[in-house]
C-alpha cells in the first residue's frame, strides 16, 4: 500500500505547488489523480520516487518511508518502482529489447549495468514482457522506429521488468490516439488486477479516468479537495475539482487587467 | 519582462523596424571597409581569369609527374595516418571531458566550468599556432603535426560533444534514474547511446578536416604532404606541386564520401 501523509513542495521562493497532500493507493487498484493543468499531479508523482524532492511530509510504500532513504536505500526502492511518461522517454536508438532490459538496472552491479551484461535469464524475461505487451515480433526495432503506442507499450514493459510494487503514469495516454489508448490502459488495469500492483496514474480525461479507475484523487491548487471510490465522483465533486480553476483564472485575468 | 504589444500591426511594425536597423547597420560596416582597404573591386575582379588561366598551364601535371607518385602516395599516407590518429585519440578524451562538463552529466559546477574554459583554450589558438609552439620542444617530427593537431581537435570535440550531451532530453536520463540506474549507468545506457550518432558525425567531420590542416601544419614541421610540397615548390617542379593539391582534393573527397556511408549505416 502506497500512504502519502503531508506531503509538501514549494519550487523557489514562493511557488507552493503541494499543500499537505494526503491520500492512500492500494495494490490491486487503479488510482486516478486528476485536476486541472498546473494543480500539482506531476509534482505528487515525481516526489513518490523521489525524482523531485519535496519539502516534507511522509511517503510509506509498504510501511518504508522513501523519503528516508538513503542513495543506496533509494536506488533499491527505485528498483521496485516502475514509471511510465507522456513521451515514453525510451533511449531511441537502443532496440525495444534493450531498454525493456533497462528495467533491471536497479538492481545490477554498476559494471554489468553499464556494459549491459545481462543473464540468459534476464534476456529471455524481457522477451516474454515484450510478448506480453503484443510487442513480440519488434524486439529488435529501433524504439524511434515504432508508434507511439507500441513505445508506451515498451515503457510497460520496461517497468515490469523492474519486479514493481507500483507503476507510476504520468499522463501516459495524452498522446495517444484512442485505440492505442485502450490498449495501454487495458493492459494497466490488468495488471493491476492479475498482479495485485498498485498503478498510480494522472490523467487529464475524465472519462478514461471515469472508466478505468477504481479509486480517485481530485487535486486543485496543490491541496487534495476530493478523495474516494470512483461512484462517488459525480457533477458537483468534477466540479469542485476542476471548477475553483476557472475561478482563479478569472481572478488572475482581473487583476493583470 | 514580459513584451507588450497593443495589436499584432505594432509587433509586426517593432520587428519590421529591428530588421531594417541591423540590415542598415551591416550595409554601413561593408561600405565602411570597403572605404578603409581601398578595395578597388571591378579592376582586382577583371585580374582573376588571367591569374587562374595562368594558374592552370602551369601547375597541370604532364606525363613526366607520374614519376613523382612514389613519394606522394608515401607522405599522404603518413598525414591521413596521423589526421585519423590524432582525431581519435582527442576523441576518446574529449568523450570524458565532455561526461565532466555536460550540464545533464556533470558531477559539479567547478568541472563545468574547468571544462569550458579549457576547450575553449585549446580551440582558440589556431592550428598553426599549436604547431610553431610546439616544434620548440618536439622538433620538426610527425609527432609535432599529431600534437597540434590532437590539441586543437580535443578543444573542437569537447566542446561539441558538451553541447551534443546537452542538447539530450533530460527526462530520458531522469527515466532510468526512476529505474534505479545509478550515474555511470545513466551516463553509458541512456547518455552515450543517444549521443553517439551525432558525435560520429563530428569525429568524422574532424577527420576530414585535420586533412587539410595536416598539410598546413606540415610545411611548418617538415613531415608529410605539406613539406613535400613547400620542396617542390621552391625547386619550380610546379607541375608535382599541382598534383599534390590534386591528390589531397581527392583524398579529402574520397574521405567524405566514405563518411557519409559510415553516418548512414550508424544512423
Ligand atoms: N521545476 C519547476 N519550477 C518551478 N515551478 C514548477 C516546476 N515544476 C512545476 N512547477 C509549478 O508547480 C505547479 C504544479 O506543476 P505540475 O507540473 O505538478 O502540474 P500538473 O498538474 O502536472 O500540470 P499538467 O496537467 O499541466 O501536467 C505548477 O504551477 C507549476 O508551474
Ligand atoms: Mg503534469
Amino acid at each position: 500500500m502506497l500512504k502519502v501523509n503531508q506531503l509538501d513542495k514549494t519550487y523557489g521562493q514562493d511557488k507552493h505547488s503541494l499543500k499537505s497532500v494526503s491520500f492512500t493507493a492500494q495494490p490491486g487498484e487503479v488510482t486516478a489523480i486528476i485536476g486541472p493543468s498546473g494543480a500539482g499531479k506531476t509534482t505528487i508523482l515525481r516526489s513518490v520516487n523521489q525524482l523531485i524532492r519535496d519539502d516534507g511530509g511522509q511517503i510509506l510504500l509498504d510501511d518504508q518511508d522513501i523519503r528516508q532513504a538513503n542513495k543506496a536505500e533509494l536506488r533499491k526502492i527505485r528498483h521496485h518502482i516502475g514509471m511510465i511518461f507522456q513521451n515514453y522517454n525510451l533511449i531511441s536508438p537502443l532496440t525495444a529489447l534493450e531498454n525493456v532490459l533497462h528495467g533491471r538496472l536497479g538492481a545490477k552491479s554498476t559494471l554489468a549495468g553499464m556494459f549491459g551484461l545481462y543473464s540468459t535469464a534476464e534476456k529471455t524475461e524481457a522477451l516474454a514482457l515484450l510478448a506480453e505487451v503484443g510487442l513480440k515480433d519488434y524486439a529488435y526495432q529501433r524504439c524511434d522506429q515504432l508508434s507511439g503506442g507500441q513505445q508506451q507499450r515498451v515503457g510497460i514493459a520496461r517497468a515490469l521488468m523492474q519486479h514493481p510494487k507500483m507503476i507510476l503514469c504520468d499522463e501516459p495516454i495524452a498522446s495517444l490516439d484512442p485505440k492505442s489508448t485502450k490498449i495501454v490502459m487495458d493492459i494497466l488495469r490488468k495488471l493491476a488486477r492479475e498482479k495485485k500492483l498498485i498503478i498510480l496514474i494522472n490523467l487529464h480525461q475524465i472519462d478514461i479516468a471515469m472508466s478505468y479507475a477504481d479509486h480517485i484523487i481530485g487535486i486543485n491548487d496543490g491541496a487534495i479537495v476530493f478523495e474516494g471510490p470512483t461512484a462517488q465522483v459525480n457533477d458537483a465533486v468534477l466540479q469542485k475539482i476542476y471548477r475553483q480553476a476557472t475561478e482563479q483564472k478569472a481572478k488572475v485575468a482581473a487583476n493583470e487587467a | 519582462m514580459k513584451p507588450k504589444y497593443t495589436s499584432p500591426q505594432q509587433f509586426f511594425r517593432q520587428r519590421r523596424t529591428r530588421m531594417g536597423i541591423v540590415f542598415a547597420i551591416l550595409l554601413a560596416i561593408y561600405l565602411g571597409s570597403v572605404f578603409l582597404v581601398k578595395f578597388q573591386t571591378f579592376s582586382s575582379l577583371a585580374q582573376v581569369p588571367a591569374g587562374l588561366i595562368w594558374l592552370f598551364k602551369t601547375f597541370i601535371p604532364n606525363q613526366h609527374t607520374t614519376t613523382y607518385l612514389g613519394p606522394i602516395f608515401y607522405q599522404l599516407w603518413r598525414t591521413l595516418i596521423v589526421s585519423i590518429s590524432s582525431t581519435i585519440c582527442a576523441a576518446i578524451l574529449s568523450l570524458m571531458f565532455a561526461v565532466l562538463g555536460a550540464k545533464t552529466t556533470s558531477p559539479n559546477r567547478g568541472f563545468q566550468l574547468t571544462v569550458r574554459f579549457g576547450a575553449s583554450l585549446l580551440r582558440n589558438i589556431p592550428v598553426v599556432a599549436w604547431a610553431m609552439i610546439l616544434l620548440f620542444s618536439f622538433k620538426q617530427s610527425d609527432f609535432t603535426g599529431f600534437l597540434a593537431l590532437f590539441f586543437m581537435t580535443l578543444g573542437y570535440l569537447t566542446r561539441a560533444f558538451t553541447e551534443t550531451m546537452e542538447d539530450l532530453d533530460a527526462e530520458k536520463l531522469q527515466a532510468l534514474q526512476a529505474v534505479g540506474a545509478n550515474y555511470f549507468q545513466c551516463v553509458f545506457c541512456g547518455v552515450l547511446p543517444e549521443a553517439a550518432s551525432t558525435m560520429t558525425s563530428w569525429v568524422l567531420y574532424m577527420i576530414e578536416n585535420n586533412i587539410r590542416d595536416a598539410t598546413l601544419v606540415g610545411l611548418l614541421t617538415g613531415t608529410g604532404i605539406g613539406f613535400l610540397f613547400s620542396q617542390y615548390f621552391k625547386s619550380i617542379r610546379y607541375d608535382a606541386a599541382g598534383l599534390i593539391v590534386l591528390l589531397i582534393a581527392v583524398l579529402v573527397i574520397v574521405l567524405e564520401l566514405t563518411s557519409t556511408q559510415i553516418r548512414r549505416a550508424i544512423a
